[in-house]
């Protein structure tokens, strides 16, 4: 928050230096906006892994972000998860500036508003399928309406909408590799995240799993779910609404 | 934040019917949480001054009418938008309690953090249980120790409560005067003391302390037949006294005594010595030249266990025998707890006037001979059971901390659904302390199991403090807690990038 003209509510002593540069101020259906996101590792020599990074995602976008590897990607969608930060440059995630945030508050979130899906799918192998997705919800006060007596049916709500109705009570290592990262998507879902950030989403699947899971992507996205796909398939990127490139650090939109 | 890109774009409005927006078709129906109305005051704060400027009064009612909207039910596409609304509002309302930023912090429900810290625990069952081995091992050989040892003292006590504690003995030092200082019948005058279960008086001396006895009068060359004995004599009541029994025949009685029979009862040991078993065809004995009947075998001796092996005769025979006529001790029983009253008023009862002569040797206090039993046993084997105990730690540490590497990919995951360091950390600590706990209820019940165990065997009553089998499971907690601090700790440093990547 600091850098933007701000009210100042009389119990907080937060001090607010304005910034010339930053004047953009995302409105309520930008979902994400990187404002000249520079990440330098600190190494010898230096590696600017992002440089000069311009992005916004409106809601409800279906994005695809392409590039080979080393080009910065894991980079991007770190920082993008709010698992890194920027060296310097303005995150704006769902209306709020991350740069300035504690870990607490980056951590907490990262859990609300944002929906991982990992290309290793990271489920728990020793817990159901429903204590899986319903673990998205284990880290964070309860909200009204959403006590932790009904989670167990959200979760299986979570299911249904992913199309694993049929699996309840089932362990990971009993589904195939499409069902476990449907089970990862209906776990990201469980949060209600203003983003859905997908890591290689197919890299462990085969085509035809990779066909269902991109059907759900399709069907996700057209229930205005946003959708950032971080991958190097052309197949996976096809599908999205907008493709950016990037390479050596830099972000370039992709016309079709 | 509709509220504020209203405020700030005069053509917001339109945004709400314009289709071309892919929120916008939603954005007519969204169900708002009755807690947006917060969200004015919040989301207004980036942007303030233009927001608060411009449009403090007109998004009042803006938001009025979006709020006005509520009524309709939330499709599944709103549902994160929804949230993002609901959450600003949290946002709002932890600004107003002036929490840093107003963003929430995690939080964790302590039934989560059981399930999860349980789950983990169980997700490798047969490791769990090998890892709880060191503290079980601790932790029963801790209960066994202090169990045992408090049996077995209760024990020994027992046995002293038995025999020395109501045991009085009155020794008469020699005197050369005519006069004896205690008579026989001063044992009448303790018996009717308070307390007193059986008391019998007793000479002997060193003149008799080893006196040749033979079994029968032919002295055959070669043959050695006489055995060198103490002579005693004593008052009738001399079995009961020393708590034996006869095993045959029977003791002097008060007419022997009167009449001057020369009769003797031998003890059980002299008995086997002489090579007397039994009394029915009337041995004799011949010490100093004379001739004694053999009436009865004394054995089983507890007290004053060198009588077994004595030759005892009625009081007056010894005095006319052999000059054995001066009391030299009185031997009390009491009963349990009345032997100090008893020391005291035993020698007033036998030497009125001259008590202070005589000496009482009464038992040591009984608490403090608890005590001194205690102590010896459980020293070396407490140190036994601690070390048990830190390698107990060693062991479940060395394991969490195996357990944590090997899930360092769940740590990343956990992290990314917005764990924070500390809720990884305590899930860590909660799973190792539960199996600490799990050690030390199992160490309790085997250890438990052992001491009565030990009991039945060795016919004790086993004690086992109420103290012990809750504090034990306590200390296999405390033991797992601290076993857990370092590995937690990891847990918690590790950067979720990395873990992810794992």
């Amino acid at each position: 928050m600091t850098g933007l003209p701000t009210s100042v509510p009389p119990d907080d002593d937060t001090v607010i230096v304005p910034r010339a540069d930053a004047v953009i101020v995302p409105d309520a259906d930008t979902v994400i906006q990187l404002v000249s996101v520079d990440r330098t590792f600190d190494s010898e020599p230096p590696v600017h892994a992002l440089r000069d990074v311009n992005l916004t995602v409106r809601r409800g976008e279906h994005l695809s972000i392409v590039g080979p590897s080393g080009s910065g990607k894991s980079t991007l969608l770190n920082t993008l998860g709010l698992l890194d930060r920027p060296t310097s440059g303005a995150y704006w995630l769902d209306g709020v500036e991350t740069n300035t945030l504690g870990d607490l508050e980056r951590t907490s979130l990262r859990g609300s508003r944002i929906g991982f899906v990992f290309q290793s799918f990271h489920l728990l192998p020793y817990r159901t399928v429903d204590e899986n997705v319903m673990l998205a919800e284990a880290y964070r006060r309860p909200r009204p309406g959403r006590g932790r007596a009904g989670r167990r049916a959200r979760a299986e709500e979570a299911l249904e909408r992913v199309g694993l109705a049929h699996r309840f009570g089932f362990r990971p290592d009993r589904l195939s590799g499409g069902e476990r990262q449907r089970v990862a998507i209906a776990r990201a879902l469980m949060s209600e995240p203003a983003l859905l950030l997908c890591d290689e989403p197919t890299g462990n699947l085969d085509s035809e799993n990779t066909e269902s899971v991109l059907d759900l992507f399709d069907q996700l996205s057209q229930q205005g779910m946003t959708l950032v796909v971080i991958t190097h398939e052309e197949a996976v990127s096809k599908r999205a609404d907008r493709r950016v490139r990037i390479s050596d650090g830099r972000l370039t939109e992709e016309s079709r | 934040m509709r509220a504020r890109s209203r405020a700030l774009d005069p053509a917001a409005p339109v945004d709400q019917t314009e289709p071309a927006d892919p929120a916008a078709p939603v954005d007519q129906a969204k169900p708002v949480d009755p807690a947006a109305s917060v969200d004015q005051a919040e989301s207004a704060d980036p942007t303030a001054p233009v927001d608060r400027a411009k449009s403090a009064d007109p998004a009042e009612p803006t938001d009025q009418a979006e709020r006005m909207d509520q009524a309709e039910p939330a499709d599944p596409p709103l549902a994160d938008r929804d949230s993002g609304r609901r959450l600003t509002a949290r946002r709002g309302r932890a600004r107003r309690r002036g929490k840093a930023r107003g963003i929430e912090r995690p939080w964790m429900d302590v039934r989560d953090l059981w399930t999860e810290a349980l789950a983990g625990v169980l997700a490798r069952p047969v490791r769990s249980a090998l890892t709880t081995l060191g503290t079980v091992l601790g932790i029963t050989t801790l209960v066994i120790t202090i169990g045992v040892s408090a049996t077995a003292g209760n024990q020994i006590v027992g046995r002293f409560d038995a025999l020395t504690a109501t045991s009085v003995t009155v020794v008469v030092p020699p005197s050369q005067d005519p006069v004896p200082l205690v008579d026989w019948s001063g044992v009448d005058a303790v018996r009717r003391l308070a307390g007193v279960v059986s008391v019998a008086a007793l000479a002997d001396s060193d003149d008799t302390a080893s006196v040749q006895v033979r079994a029968n009068d032919v002295v055959s060359p070669g043959d050695v037949t006489g055995q060198t004995m103490a002579v005693v004599g004593a008052s009738p009541t001399l079995p009961a006294a020393v708590r034996g029994r006869m095993t045959a025949g029977r003791f002097f009685d008060a007419g022997n005594i009167a009449r001057h029979d020369r009769v003797a009862v031998l003890g059980d040991q002299a008995a086997q010595l002489l090579g007397i078993s039994s009394i029915r065809d009337s041995p004799a004995v011949f010490l100093k030249g004379q001739a004694y009947t053999v009436i009865g075998i004394l054995g089983e001796v507890e007290r004053e266990q060198q009588l077994s092996t004595s030759v005892i005769l009625p009081p007056t025979t010894a005095e006319d025998q052999l000059d054995l006529g001066m009391v030299t001790r009185v031997l009390i029983n009491t009963a349990l707890g009345a032997a100090k009253q008893v020391a005291h008023q035993a020698p007033i009862a036998l030497a009125p006037g001259a008590e202070n002569a005589l000496a009482v040797t009464a038992p040591p206090d009984p608490v403090r001979a608890r005590k001194g039993v205690q102590g010896d046993v459980n020293g070396l084997f407490l140190v036994l059971g601690l070390v048990s105990l830190v390698v107990g730690a060693i062991g479940i540490a060395n394991v969490t901390l195996v357990t944590v590497m090997e899930r360092i990919g769940e740590i990343g995951l956990r992290r990314a659904l917005g764990a924070s360091r500390r809720q990884i950390a305590g899930q860590f600590l909660v799973e190792s302390t539960t199996i600490g706990l799990l050690g030390g209820i199992i160490g309790a019940v085997l250890g438990m199991v052992v001491v009565v165990a030990v009991s039945a065997v060795r016919d004790w009553t086993p004690v086992l403090d109420v103290r012990l089998a809750f504090g034990a499971p306590v200390a296999g907690a405390l033991v797992g807690l601290l076993a857990g601090l370092y590995p937690s700790l990891r847990a918690s440093r590790m950067e979720p990038v990395d873990a992810l990547r794992s």
